[in-house]
């Protein structure tokens, strides 16, 4: 069930609140043991929020679309008097006193919390294979990778134990896992959603976003978490804007561009193919094709990768001197090299990031948005380290954020939505990038793609749902 | 004898007493000859201090709304 699927049953008195927090909590102890979605459960303060949910609807205090919805909330945001452990040892214990803004604009609109979800550690990788706490499996192939580093969120959305979780994204970390899994991710433009609270890892590329079942979800779900903070000093003053698509969308007098180079070079071509055909749908609902050149993405995956390395080594440093055996092996090699990185390199990136976004604005002007590849292949298998593509073996981890990383040194929004499934059944991912604060053209182009193709759901999801597992109209 | 460009990460790593595996050094070289060609596309006229303005760089949207914003 979607999230607007489940508010409508809600207010014409077909289920309750309870009833759909007691079907989650259900299906968290039937699945949970086996895809480890869930860092911590908050059963008994799911309850207690449902129950006061159900009372103030039927009060006729109506707190809108997510009032009674039961969500979780990635492991890196403070939840007062909740474990909050960014997948680590380090903050193995810690329980913060304040909600972040995220958990504290969820509860104002009357949201239900099942829990936390595990994630990578520290949110510094991409497979969830947390040396800790378990690797998080693919709701859709047990043996792979949700992606990560919001693993967790991705995996309980995609197998329907939460009907929304949230997730952060610093070089991928909502897309991935919406790719591999099969989901709906949206990692806004900087600044949009208040991070205060998100225990940060790169200060200055963090976003945190939704991971939804559907487009218009995820949309809900972005007109709950967006909006002015002053108490985060990277917090954008925007006019609210309703992100909501259209029921009906036609998109003529879209341009949207499709990039020749770097893109759709090195990839499985089932990616090639599926990211092609939805375009191909754009273009049979009114949207005009062009191609592009892009700048070299390699280099701006250089200049987003010296920015982060340097920023999680410095927000890192104090417990990386004193705890240095809590941390995994993985997370402390990056954070090591972080170290090495000389001041210079870092502040001539950030530089070079300004330089790198007046190029895309000059793009910008041509095209409404890119269509190009969220991760050049589907997902691959737990512990597997190489994946061959385009005759080249890559590293798995540098394979699947070489399409995403950018875009969070250009501080740009990008849309991750389902576009079919390769051989094998597994997800592959269209990832719909747009200038600074285009969030709502880029909803509203994914939800007129949904519309036409329809919501494809993981197997055990689908089964439930009585459904084969075969993309099914929404 | 091939010319080298950018720091020596290993002598690097050896002063901060950090383990360096092979992999991560031909990252860190990686990295460090892109951004050494990457210098040439630095607007030296422009205001260093901007940079620290998270938003600065980012365009307001036109009046009317974000569809006039293209």
């Amino acid at each position: 069930m979607t999230v607007l699927e489940a508010a409508a049953a809600l207010r014409e008195g077909k289920l309750s609140s309870v009833d759909l927090t007691l079907d989650c909590l259900q299906l968290i102890k039937e699945w949970n043991p086996r895809l480890n979605a869930f860092q911590t459960i908050t059963a008994e303060r799911a309850l207690e929020d449902a129950r006061r949910a159900d009372r103030e609807l039927a009060a006729g205090a109506d707190r809108g679309v997510f009032h009674g919805i039961p969500i979780a909330h990635k492991d890196l945001f403070c939840t007062k008097g909740i474990l909050t452990t960014s997948g680590s040892k380090v903050f193995g214990g810690f329980v913060p006193r304040e909600d972040a803004a995220v958990v504290e604009r969820f509860a104002a609109a009357g949201a239900v919390l099942l829990g936390k979800t595990a994630m990578h550690e520290h949110a510094f990788g991409i497979t969830s294979n947390n040396p800790h706490y378990g690797a998080v499996r693919n709701p859709w192939d047990l043996e792979r990778i949700p992606g990560g580093s919001s693993g967790g969120s991705g995996a309980a959305v995609a197998a329907g134990l939460a009907l929304l979780a949230t997730g952060s994204d610093t070089g991928g970390s909502i897309r991935v896992p919406a790719s591999y899994c099969g989901v709906v991710g949206l990692k806004p433009t900087f600044g949009l959603v208040s991070k205060r609270g998100a225990l940060p890892l790169g200060f200055s590329l963090d976003t945190a976003g939704p991971l939804a079942a559907t487009v218009r979800d995820a949309a809900a779900a972005l007109n709950v978490m967006a909006g002015h903070d002053p108490l985060d000093p990277s917090s954008a003053k925007r006019p609210f804007e309703d992100y909501m698509p259209p029921e009906r969308i036609d998109l003529t007098g879209l341009t949207i561009g499709l990039p020749r180079n770097f893109f759709f070079e090195k990839l499985d071509p089932q990616v090639d193919n599926a990211v092609h055909l939805m375009a191909y749908v754009a273009q049979d609902l009114g949207a005009t094709l062009r191609e592009v050149r892009v700048p070299d993405g390699e280099q701006l995956n250089a200049i987003a990768q010296i920015c982060l390395l340097a920023e999680a080594a410095s927000v890192h440093e104090p417990y990386l001197r004193k705890q240095r055996s809590a941390y995994g092996e993985d997370v402390r090699a990056l954070l090591d090299m972080g170290r090495l990185i000389p001041a210079t390199d870092y502040l001539q990136a950030q530089r070079l990031r300004r330089r790198m976004l007046k190029v895309y604005s000059i793009l910008f002007r041509e095209v409404d948005c890119l269509f190009v590849p969220c991760t050049p292949m589907a997902a691959p298998l737990i512990g597997q380290n190489q994946v061959l593509l385009g005759g080249e073996m890559e590293d798995v981890r540098l394979a699947t954020t070489r399409l995403v990383r950018g875009v969070n040194a250009l501080g740009l929004p990008a849309l991750a939505m389902p576009a079919g499934q390769a051989q094998g059944s597994l997800p592959l991912g269209l990832q719909i990038i747009g200038p600074a604060w285009s969030e709502a053209r880029l909803l509203r182009i994914g939800a007129a793609l949904e519309d036409r193709i329809g919501v494809s759901r993981a197997p055990l999801s689908a089964a439930r749902a009585g459904q084969a597992n075969t993309p099914v109209e929404s | 004898m091939p010319i080298k460009l950018g720091p020596d990460w290993q002598k690097m790593a050896e002063a901060q007493r950090v383990e360096l595996s092979e992999q991560q050094r031909q990252r860190l070289e990686a990295l460090g000859r892109t951004m050494a060609g990457l210098r040439g596309l630095i607007d030296w006229t422009e205001e260093p201090i901007i940079q620290f303005d998270s938003n600065a760089g980012m365009p307001l949207p036109a009046p009317g709304g974000e569809e006039g914003a293209r």
